[in-house]
């Protein structure tokens, strides 16, 4: 493996050969209650003065793992039991804690994945910058606070001299995420560690910071070992790509070779399956190629066919419809005093049957809120909301009962939406049990059609949700979803918290469904690439208003609106050439 | 900030006020309050009974009694406090009074020690989680979190004060007993400090030794019998504790901190005959305080002085003032241990003070320490348990935290990292536990007094029980009910004045 | 690389979950939530420990002297009642002796007699009997009530939540010592199951707000809305979905309370503000003999350190409790096993190789 990588890196600097970082079989193990579990097993890569590095791989994959190991912050239990860490030559993993101080800050610096919980929060974002600058200067006093200010401004806080004094709860994420940046390359590191500097943020401001980490880490001449699990995030910031897979490497190169031409069977499926990359293909070509694609991808080639198809037959009736519909929040604030929140504003749309619409927007945009209003989940401030023909709000009793036999929800967790007390059987059967439908044998026979139907074994239900991943029990979710045969399912961010190769599959499952049961659909999500496979009509939606709404092809093709735009062209990786086969 | 207050407080009068209610209830009908009278055969029983009646309002319902209680205590608000009288007729509002001083006497100093030795305990649990140590320490505390403190008091009046009594008037100790307890000394501190193996050795070696040639200069110099600090004693002590502080404040590699703590140290020193022959024999508790503000300011000047920013002087000054005053209380030893009162016998198991006793400041000093002893043992024993398990899960839980991580990642020490970052993350749900333990404190106390025969607040607690007296019941209940809402708002304005992200407004 | 294509031919079916879930995963396989927890318990070696002690003195306490409650009198297999007084043997001293020679064994009065030769062992299970009885009934009544005031504020939050938690304010700010005290001294003498269940009335208030506070984030958890959206009612969702995932917050505040309960019990018995004589418990026998400590000092002994136990192996079995139901505070394996299961996996990469 290590032959592999260093065959592929080209020496930038002819004077100097010797790599900056050079991990050698790394091996990383966490000790739980039932031993030494391994997380990296055997990683071997190298990173020259200069370079950027990305290590792409699901959760799980060990990659965050790595990028710990070598500044030796591994979280908890860790411990690496194996291998070399070689930085300048010096093998990290030999140093005492001492001089592993020294090393850490002044020599390799690290911009950590969560801007909200990564800045501590009882201290003024002045002193955690000061701090880092005074461990590794002999700055001090007014000197000392000028730098302060000076990183501060380069990390691209332009009232730097004001915000000194203020607290990280004070701070958007990401002006969180640049000060985090500022105290990464605050003394001048060789080598920034990234870990994920962006995942969770919005798209446009991840395209902010990212374009500025570029420019800064470039202008320095810093290395950066950057972590992702976004391929095309991956491939748009560095030179040279890492493929990590259940702890190993199984591919590494250049980025754009690897993207043209993936070798191993799995870096194929990712860069199939990666629906970022395929969003601007679409765009760019006729339907039948994109369909290809897919087929290469593994998601089902009828898909665009059946959407067009629907498009024609598709009722003229709206089976929902949402009109003038707002959402007050009236937040209490210390005392006796309200602000108000105008979370949703006026907003209209309607959703036909057997379609599938989806509402865009960033975290604060309303979204999640108007599915919430449809499914009765939260009560309207003004406005109307009808599912079919029939006024929705103030629904109770039997009447509510029957409506939410026909909107169903799934929703963004798949951890969370599932009672951790039921198995999986009696979580199926719940909405059955709850309407009293059927005899126990009949809704025993229901459940294990539902397993069939969303691909799960029969065996299946009698599993605890702590014993199944992620994208089993996102399945189980729309099983339950489905138990009472509705109509119409609200998705709310159902396949945002899942790895790309998942994700994948579900909406595969999702399309399956739809014909088989001519399900309507209503997707929320952040993800515009995620629209773009599944979606017939999309709503753009920010601070609470609709900005954009039009069917999938005309939002994606010719965006009117800035905002919708700004939207599109955040999206990592869209302007890269890729091969699948 | 201001409406946050005066909402709470006014929240927190109506809940004393029901509160005040069911108590008095729950008190006038736990029985007859002239039963016992009734019972009795005295000659003039009506006429007791009658007298008795009267005085305590005991024709009046006891709903009803009640408001005529409240309409006294709310006189308070106007500065004439009315807590009734007690079954003999001695007006409350005086036992209150005298109640309170000495069980605050007795509570403060305990809860403070229990307060710095279960941080510090809870502190390197948590750094060295899973360690024997920790394992040792989350025992011990189970075991004193479980012990009956009644019966602790037993023994401790047993073994502390008449076994130690017995064993001061022959003070001999056996070469067996000093290779014991140096070794067990030695095992402590290891565990205490930890470390690599190297290290735990070497700390094993130091303080064992260090032990035994302590405790061998004190048994050939009899020093048991005549104790004494002496111009090495203050020599020593102060220099180490110069370095010690330093170490564990700055570390020692700060070259102006060291050098200001030796100074402040080499100055303590310097003072030490002046003191003694000059000052200690006329020392008065004025003089005492001014001393001791003396010392602090001193030792910051001298800190500010030597440079290097550094705040810890006067927490190192004061430690060498207090040496040199423990040297005053261990002059008088020998006047207090002789006198007609003490007969030898020093530990005190009843009571807060021996009672015509005599004598100057610095005997008075000994008198209410060899008091205080037993009772703070038996407190500590019992507030240290949960205190140590809390810091310890606080502790853990922030050291999980992304930001220290983050801070680790600056570059920054160990020391700092656990400190700036770590300690002041836990200190803001420690410090609520704190506070609501100082609130819970003088009703806390009710059974150690009563075992150590202190009349505090436990007294007339439970004499009031005892006569079916509402009154002194009551006036405990007050002063008890209002220090757990003081101290619950405390708690909350610590919390917001701790945690940036909550503003109280 | 073939070693890499064969791990992956299995594609990551519904996505693999992180390597560390998989091996407990594996240890867990198919097990209901509460199958897991008690396997978790039975890892915790104190609480074990402390369970076999505490299930020995149960039935030590409760077989020796028998039963005699509530007019019912089922005789045990001790020799001695707590109230008979046999002629004293060897003045009172106990006449256990547990280190081989002369005089091993138990002999007639195992913890000794007091001074008018009343039967120390017969004395101490008594006590100890009545003592779990409170501790038992503290616990039940305390957490029923707890449970019920905590999940109706809780749950249906509004004005009522505010009512039931002023209301619980204002028993807070009463010590439990003292309101035990006051209760003690108006129900001490109808018997030691009155008193457990009037002690348990005010013992709820730190479960409420515990329960309160679990029911307030449960019912936010997707789960729940959920459930709601497929139509169950509030009493489902109560019974079947919040009460079932705050089972584990509530049995360890449970296993607390009883804890406690038994020191506030012994400590009001001597006061005498508790049990009353003539029937007895642990706390009323230290008082009364607190005073002969220097010449019999086993009479004093033996209830201290019963008191001891059971308090002691409760609270061990409230920690585990805890670990168990909440496996964020996983116990560690020893350096010694860590450095095994390094080997063994070291021996295998190269056998694989």
């Amino acid at each position: 493996m290590t032959q592999l990588v260093t065959q592929t890196v080209p020496v930038l600097d002819p004077n100097d050969t010797r790599p900056l970082l050079q991990i050698r079989d790394l091996e990383v193990g966490f000790k739980t209650q039932y031993g030494v579990v391994p997380a990296v097993r055997g990683v071997s890569l190298t990173l020259y003065a200069g370079q950027t590095l990305a290590i792409v791989g699901e959760s799980g994959s060990g990659k965050t793992t790595t990028a710990q190991a070598v500044i030796n912050l591994l979280a908890g239990t860790g411990q690496v039991t194996a291998g070399q860490i070689l930085f300048e030559g010096r093998d990290l993993t030999a140093l005492t804690p001492k001089e592993m101080e020294n090393v850490r800050g002044s020599q390799i610096g690290y911009v950590p994945q969560d801007p909200m919980s990564n800045l501590n929060p009882v201290w003024n974002i002045g002193f955690q910058v000061e701090e880092a600058i005074k461990a590794n200067s002999d700055l001090r006093g007014k000197d000392l606070r000028a730098r302060t200010i000076e990183v501060l401004k380069e990390a691209g806080l332009s009232d730097a001299q004001d915000r000194l004094k203020q607290f990280p709860h004070q701070f958007s994420g990401g002006m969180r995420q640049r000060v985090l940046i500022g105290i990464g390359l605050s003394s001048r590191p060789k080598l920034l560690i990234a870990d994920e500097p962006t995942s969770a943020l919005d798209v446009t401001v991840q395209r902010q910071i990212l374009d500025h980490l570029g420019t800064l880490t470039r202008d320095y001449g810093t290395s950066v070992l950057f972590i992702t699990h976004d391929l095309g995030l991956a491939a748009e910031r560095a030179e040279q790509l890492v493929v990590m897979y259940k702890g190993k490497i199984v591919e590494s190169g250049p980025s754009k070779e690897i993207l043209a031409n993936p070798q191993h069977p799995y870096t194929q499926r990712l860069v199939a399956a990666a629906p970022s990359l395929a969003s601007k293909r679409i765009q760019a070509k006729k339907h039948d190629e994109a369909a290809e694609i897919y087929s290469a991808g593994g998601t089902d080639t009828a898909l665009i066919d059946r959407a067009a198809i629907r498009e024609e037959q598709a009722p003229t009736r709206d089976l929902i419809t949402v009109e003038g519909v707002s959402k007050l929040y009236r937040i209490r604030t210390k005392g006796l005093k309200y602000t108000e929140l105008l979370a949703v504003n006026d907003v209209s749309f309607g959703i036909k049957k057997g379609t599938t619409s989806a509402i865009v927007g960033e975290s604060g945009s309303g979204k999640s809120t108007v599915a919430k209003l449809i499914l009765q989940l939260e009560t309207l401030t003004s406005g109307r909301i009808e599912f079919d023909g029939r006024d929705v709000a103030g629904l109770t009793g039997k009447e509510l009962l029957k409506f939410r036999r026909r909107v169903q929800p799934v929703f963004q967790d798949p951890y969370g939406s599932l009672d951790p007390q039921y198995n999986v059987g009696n979580t199926i059967a719940e909405p059955l049990l709850a309407h009293k439908i059927g005899t126990s044998r009949e809704r025993q026979a229901r459940v294990l059609e539902l397993l069939d139907q969303v691909s799960l074994p029969a065996a299946t239900q009698f599993r605890y949700p702590s014993e199944l991943s992620g994208g089993q029990r996102q399945r189980i979710a729309i099983a339950r979803a489905l138990a009472l045969k509705p109509d119409v399912l609200v998705l709310d961010e159902a396949v945002s918290a899942l790895d790309v190769l998942v994700q994948g599959q579900i909406l595969n499952l999702l399309t399956e469904l739809q014909t088989e049961l001519e399900l309507t659909y209503l997707f929320i999500t952040h993800d515009l690439a995620v629209v773009r496979l599944v979606a017939d009509n999309v709503c753009v939606m920010q601070k609470g208003r609709i900005v954009e709404a039009a069917s999938t092809d005309d939002v994606f093709d010719n965006p009117q609106q800035a905002y919708t735009q700004e939207l599109l062209a955040a999206i990592p990786g869209g302007d890269f050439e890729f091969g699948g086969k | 900030m201001a409406s946050f207050v005066i909402r709470r407080l006014i929240a927190a009068f109506f809940v004393l006020l029901a509160a005040t209610f069911l108590m008095y209830m729950l008190v006038a009908l736990s029985g007859d309050p002239l039963e016992e009278l009734r019972q009795g055969n005295a000659p003039n029983k009506e006429q007791l009974m009658d007298s008795l009646s009267a005085r305590l309002n005991l024709d009046v319902p006891p709903y009803l009694r009640y408001f005529l209680w409240l309409g006294g205590v709310s006189q308070c608000f106007v500065g004439q406090c009315d807590f009734g009288v007690n079954v003999q007729g001695l007006p409350v509002l005086t036992l209150l009074e005298q109640a309170m001083g000495s069980t605050l006497q007795l509570v403060t100093s305990a809860q403070i020690i229990a307060i710095i030795v279960g941080l510090i305990v809870g502190i390197t649990t948590a750094l060295r989680q899973y360690s024997g140590y920790d394992y040792t320490i989350t025992f011990a505390s189970f075991l004193f979190f479980s012990l009956p403190v009644f019966w602790v008091a037993v023994l401790l009046k047993q073994y502390i004060a008449i076994g130690f009594n017995n064993w001061l008037a022959d003070p001999v100790i056996g070469i067996p007993v000093i290779i014991v307890i140096s070794v067990v000394s030695g095992l402590l501190w290891m565990s205490f400090l930890g470390g690599a193996a190297k290290r735990r050795l070497i700390t094993l070696g130091v303080a064992t030794a260090s032990t035994a040639v302590m405790l061998t200069y004190f048994e050939l110099t009899n020093w048991f019998s005549t104790p004494n600090v002496g111009i090495v004693g203050v020599v020593v002590t102060a220099i180490a504790a110069a370095l010690g502080i330093t170490a564990i404040s700055v570390g020692l590699a700060n070259k102006h901190a060291v050098r200001g703590a030796l100074v402040t140290a080499a100055v303590g020193i310097a003072l030490y005959y002046p003191m003694i022959y000059f000052v200690f024999p006329g020392m008065g508790m004025p003089l005492f305080l001014a001393l001791a503000l003396g010392a602090v300011v001193g030792g910051g000047a001298i800190g500010y002085f030597f440079g290097g920013r550094d705040r810890w002087q006067s927490a190192r000054t004061s430690a060498i003032g207090a040496v040199i005053a423990l040297e005053g209380f261990l002059m008088y030893w020998d006047a207090y241990f002789n006198s007609s009162r003490i007969t030898g016998r020093p530990i005190a198991t009843i009571g807060s003070s021996t009672p015509n006793l005599g004598g100057n400041f610095w005997i008075q000093g000994i008198d209410t320490f060899t008091h205080l002893l037993l009772p703070t043992i038996a407190i500590i024993l019992i507030s240290f348990a949960s205190l140590t398990r809390y810091t310890r899960a606080s502790m853990l839980e922030v050291m999980n935290q992304d930001y220290i991580r983050t801070a680790r990642s600056k570059g920054l020490t160990q020391r700092t990292v656990v400190v700036r970052h770590a300690l002041r993350n836990a200190l803001i749900p420690i410090s609520t536990v704190i506070a609501l333990d100082i609130g819970a404190l003088i009703g806390g106390a009710v059974i150690t007094e009563t075992v150590f025969g202190w009349s505090g607040m436990g007294q007339l607690f439970l004499g009031g029980l005892h006569d079916i007296d509402p009154n002194p019941v009551m006036a405990f209940f007050v002063v008890t009910g209002l220090l757990a809402v003081v101290f619950n708002l405390v708690a909350d304005l610590l919390y917001a004045s701790l945690d940036p992200r909550i503003r109280v407004s | 690389m073939s070693e890499l294509n064969s791990a992956l031919q299995d594609p990551p079916q519904g996505g693999g979950p992180s390597d560390e879930t998989t091996i407990e995963q594996r240890q867990t396989v198919g097990l209901s939530q509460g199958q897991i927890v008690r396997k978790r318990f039975f890892h915790h070696k104190g609480a074990v420990v402390s369970m076999v002690v505490l299930t020995f003195v149960v039935l030590l306490a409760y077989t020796s002297v028998g039963l005699h409650m509530f007019g019912i009198s089922i005789p045990g297999w001790w020799q001695w009642h707590w109230n008979a007084t046999p002629p004293l043997v060897n003045s009172g001293v106990p006449t256990m002796s547990l280190i081989p020679g002369p005089g091993f064994g138990f002999g007639p009065h195992p913890f000794g007699q007091d001074q008018i030769g009343k039967d120390i062992f017969a004395l101490v299970m008594r006590g100890a009997q009545q003592s779990i009885m409170i501790m038992v009934l503290v616990g039940l009544v305390g957490t029923g009530l707890g449970v019920l005031i905590g999940a109706l504020a809780g749950f249906y939050r509004g004005i009522g939540d505010a009512l039931l938690m002023r209301f619980t304010d204002v028993i807070i700010t009463i010590p439990f010592l003292v309101i035990g005290a006051v209760v003690g001294r108006a129900v001490g003498g109808f018997g030691a199951p009155v008193l457990g269940m009037f002690l348990g009335l005010f013992a709820w208030t730190g479960l409420a707000r515990l329960v309160r506070g679990e029911f307030l984030s449960l019912r936010e958890r997707e789960f729940v809305d959920a459930a709601r959206v497929s139509g169950a009612s509030d009493k489902r969702i109560i019974f079947k979905h919040i009460l079932p995932n705050s089972v584990g917050v509530i049995i360890v505040s449970a296993t607390l309370l009883m804890a406690g309960a038994i020191l506030a019990e012994t400590a009001l018995s001597f006061l005498n503000l508790g049990v009353q004589s003539p029937d007895t418990s642990l706390g009323v026998i230290v008082s009364q003999n607190q005073a002969a400590f220097a010449t019999r000092p086993w009479l004093f002994w033996w209830p201290g350190v019963f008191i001891i136990v059971i308090a002691l192996t409760v609270n061990f079995i409230g920690d585990g409790l805890r670990d168990a139901f909440d496996p964020r505070q996983k116990k560690m394996p020893s350096p010694k096993a860590l450095a095994k299961a390094l080997a063994r996996r070291a021996r295998d990469a190269r056998a694989s190789k």
